[in-house]
């Protein structure tokens, strides 16, 4: 098996990176947008399946970015990919204000504190029209980049991946999961909680804003309310506790499949695959609550490190 | 700015703030009842109110007669489907800890939602029934504002009086107390589970068909108000029923005094902000009682 | 102060809400030595270790650690300036395995934390259980696992609370030479215990507390007859 599995990899990229040359602008639009969520679902992995701070307002990073990528592009006339970085960087900025204070509440606390973090951050976009351009939104010059923007998406899924590979199998990633099961032990150990904690924050919102700055040149026009929904932040958390929260290929498997089904079942059918999100979150919290990688992972002894 | 403050502003502010006041102490009183009994984070407590106003609705389009005696169906209703989801799915997460509960109130009314979407498609409808304003000097008292504060304040009195002095009532508190007491004294903590959510979703469905007479109404309307209850809560002490009151009352006046400032928009971003900065200052809420 | 001491406790408080849990209450540990609490329930015995090691802020008095004050430092930086502690209700990481929960709480290189993790486990008997989820294990050893991860970090002031609770005779044997053990390598152990056989077979000086305050001090011989000690226990 480890000598299989890194020629999987290899032979699976390679696919990926060739993929553009074959595929139709539709294809390729589909794995951009795969790649997207599994980005997005990886870097929620992060914060909430590590160390169990469960963020339910992760969109807002993903709305944060895209905002400032867009300002960047038209007002400042930056190109898309410096400006997506910027999206990341605007992100954190975000999430050093809010986890600073939020990341010293408890668990359910921090929960239901996230929950609204969403909807004052698209107030405050809202508010801010002359930056923002408000309720009318922004529209960035189209350009002819899906395939840019296709390998842009793939790396920062692949970064994000990676991240987590790297963290997970590594002590800082222990770390991390000490907060998740039983954090006033870990800060007796000589633990610093709140450090790992707001690094753990920092690095699960820096992804989704690049993301989102991509994702805003890549359909050209964005508003509040395309930005910030509920439902992206519904996505990425049915994705990742479905996959497996806190394995490393948990979230893509949940990205993979849930995208997968999204567009070619649930797509015709207005709302069910909504409707579906929450049965699958139902059943995950109540039947299984590892994951189908965990239920694997417990059934069939397998490393925690996959 | 330069807007002057007059008296008859504060008044007005103020009496439109303890209006909202009473109907928000009610539904978090609800939420309250939940939390206080199972320990459970009822994300999806706003789901029933938007339920209730729902059938506010298709009450007044299909009987046509006056939508506030729709309490009559609402409030049954919802308690019947609080009390199906609690033993179904609930009851299996009350002694799991409490993200597991979130995150399964947190399915439940992404599914609650998105049925209501399908069955009611997301236009905005309304009830109209009683428009215009009572004039008391200078302060205009919205008509149906004022009717729902009655009726909120009546409801959440009868709730009081129930919880006080009757044996069902008096064995919630005991449960909220001490479930294991409560369990050794031959209380049935799983009826007293049940009855609890169904109470609480009935006290939802009474917010929803209350203000299914003022605001606009589609799937998604729950949402605030479930945020709104969590704030009452922290605001008034997590199992503190006198205190889920006091906080729905101040919750009403800040927001009306946010609006004379701030747009609408901004306004309701101050209860989310509020909630942040209560949770930090002072996570026992402001009557002290138990946290988690 | 007396620069000798390695923990130094002056007038500690702790009320919560009308209860006061600790009250005023004063002890000195010199280093090398094997000391008891005990006191009936609710004396204040854990509120005392969680004041000491940060996770309770003390509402008055001072503690000093090798003669630097420490009350008012977050748990993370008492544990890292060398004081230990285990816990009345058993807290491994669950989810991690034995050796995970032995390398999480050290900053060492990996190579050492690695020969350290094993030795220790093997101290014990763990060692073929190391790939385990701490979970899984019995309570017996998950007692052991808590203990060893305690050494793990090399403190020279350890906290015990009810080692021996809820241990098996044997069991208890090994634990009770490892104590001694690590007396002699030149550690300082504070052992909160309900064991009188334990106490006072194993430590040099015990200090009562009973109602937050304390009552007695001293070698468990004179501790055994003083009145207050016995009126505490079975008085009331």
């Amino acid at each position: 098996m480890k000598r299989v599995a890194p020629a999987v990899l290899v032979i699976g990229l390679l696919l990926l990176v060739l993929y553009p040359l074959m595929a139709s602008g539709y294809e390729i639009r589909f794995m951009l947008q795969l790649f997207m969520w599994v980005a997005l679902a990886q870097s929620w992995n992060l914060i909430s399946g590590l160390t169990g701070y469960v963020s339910f307002g992760h969109v807002a990073f993903f709305g944060t970015g895209a905002y400032a990528a867009a300002i960047l592009v038209t007002s400042h006339g930056w190109h898309w990919a410096p400006a997506s970085m910027m999206g990341g960087v605007a992100a954190v900025i975000l999430a050093l204000i809010i986890g600073y204070p939020c990341l010293r509440l408890k668990g359910p606390y921090f929960a239901i504190a996230t929950l609204g973090l969403n909807e004052v951050v698209r107030a405050l976009v809202s508010y801010f029209e002359s930056v923002t351009g408000g309720g009318s939104g922004i529209s960035l010059p189209p350009i002819a980049a899906t395939g840019q923007i296709y390998y842009a998406m793939g790396l920062a899924a692949l970064a994000v991946t990676a991240a987590a590979h790297l963290i997970i199998t590594s002590r800082v990633g222990l770390r991390f999961m000490t907060i998740r099961e039983d954090e006033i032990a870990a800060e007796a150990m000589g633990i610093d909680t709140a450090r790992y904690k707001l690094y753990a924050f920092l690095l699960s919102a820096f992804i989704p804003g690049v993301v989102g700055g991509l994702f805003a040149q890549d359909t050209g026009y964005i508003e509040p309310i395309s930005v910030f929904p509920l439902l992206t932040t519904i996505t990425m958390i049915v994705m990742v506790l479905f996959g497996g929260k806190g394995t490393i290929w948990g979230p893509v498997l949940g990205a993979v499949t849930l995208f997968v089904l999204q567009e070619m079942v649930w797509v015709r059918f207005l709302y069910l695959h909504q409707i579906l999100f929450g049965a699958i979150i139902v059943v995950v919290v109540l039947l299984m609550p590892k994951g189908i990688l965990g239920m694997l992972q417990e059934r069939y002894r397998l490393p925690r490190t996959i | 700015m330069s807007v002057s403050i007059t008296a008859e502003m504060v008044g007005q502010v103020i009496i439109s703030g303890l209006l909202a006041g009473a109907l928000y102490s009610m539904v978090a009183l609800g939420l309250a009842l939940i939390f206080g009994v199972m320990r459970v984070i009822n994300i999806a407590h706003g789901t029933f109110l938007m339920l209730g106003a729902y059938t506010t609705f298709w009450w007044s389009q299909l009987l046509g007669i006056n939508p506030y005696l729709s309490l009559l169906a609402s409030m049954p209703l919802m308690f019947l489907l609080g009390v199906l989801l609690q033993r179904t799915l609930v009851t299996r997460v009350v002694n799991a800890p409490e993200l597991s509960s979130l995150l399964l109130t947190f399915g439940i009314s992404i599914a609650l939602v998105n049925l209501a979407q399908l069955a009611f498609t997301s236009d905005l409808r309304s009830v109209e029934y009683l428009t215009g304003a009572w004039l008391v000097g200078p302060i205009a008292l919205s008509k149906s504002r004022v009717i729902s504060f009655a009726f909120a304040v009546a409801i959440t009195l009868f709730a009081f009086w129930f919880l006080q002095k009757t044996k069902l009532g008096k064995a919630i508190r005991a449960t909220s107390q001490s479930s294991e007491v409560a369990l050794v004294c031959g209380i049935n903590v799983q009826r007293i589970h049940l009855y609890s959510f169904g109470i609480a979703s009935a006290l939802a469905a009474a917010g929803g068909s209350l203000v299914a007479v003022m605001i606009a109404i589609q799937p998604e309307m729950g949402q605030v108000y479930t945020f709104k209850s969590f704030l009452v809560i922290v605001l008034g002490g997590a199992g503190n029923l006198p205190g889920a009151l006091l906080g729905g009352m101040l919750l009403g006046l800040v927001e009306q005094l946010a609006s004379l400032f701030l747009t609408t928009q901004l306004s309701e971003a101050v209860a989310y902000v509020l909630l942040v900065l209560v949770l930090l200052l002072r996570p026992a809420g402001l009557l002290g009682g138990r946290s988690t | 102060m007396d620069q000798g001491h390695i923990l130094e406790i002056r007038d500690l408080t702790k009320r919560f809400g009308g209860v006061t849990a600790v009250n005023s209450c004063s002890l000195a540990l010199a280093p090398r030595k094997i000391y008891g609490l005990i006191g009936p329930n609710g004396s204040g015995k854990t509120t005392l270790f969680n004041c000491i090691t940060g996770l309770e802020r003390r509402d008055d008095g001072e503690v000093y650690f090798k003669a630097e004050r420490i009350d008012g430092l977050k748990p993370h930086q008492v544990a890292r300036r060398g004081i230990g502690r285990t816990f009345q209700m058993i807290r491994v990481f669950p989810e991690l395995s034995a050796l995970e929960n032995l390398l999480v709480v050290t900053a060492e290189p990996f190579e050492v934390a690695h020969r350290k993790a094993l030795e220790l486990l093997q101290f014990v008997t763990l060692d073929r259980l190391q790939k385990e989820y701490a979970g899984n294990l019995s309570y017996g050893q998950q007692k052991l696992l808590e203990f060893i991860r305690v050494l793990m970090t090399d403190p020279e002031l350890i906290l015990l609370d009810e080692p021996a609770a809820g241990v098996n005779r044997t069991l208890l044997n090994e634990l009770l030479a490892a104590i001694t053990n690590l007396r002699d390598q030149g550690k300082t152990i504070l052992i909160i215990e309900h064991d009188m056989k334990v106490v006072m077979g194993l430590c040099d000086t015990v200090f009562v507390l009973d109602y937050g305050e304390k009552i007695a001090e001293g070698p468990p011989s004179v501790i055994q007859t003083n009145e207050r000690v016995i009126e505490a226990y079975f008085g009331r």
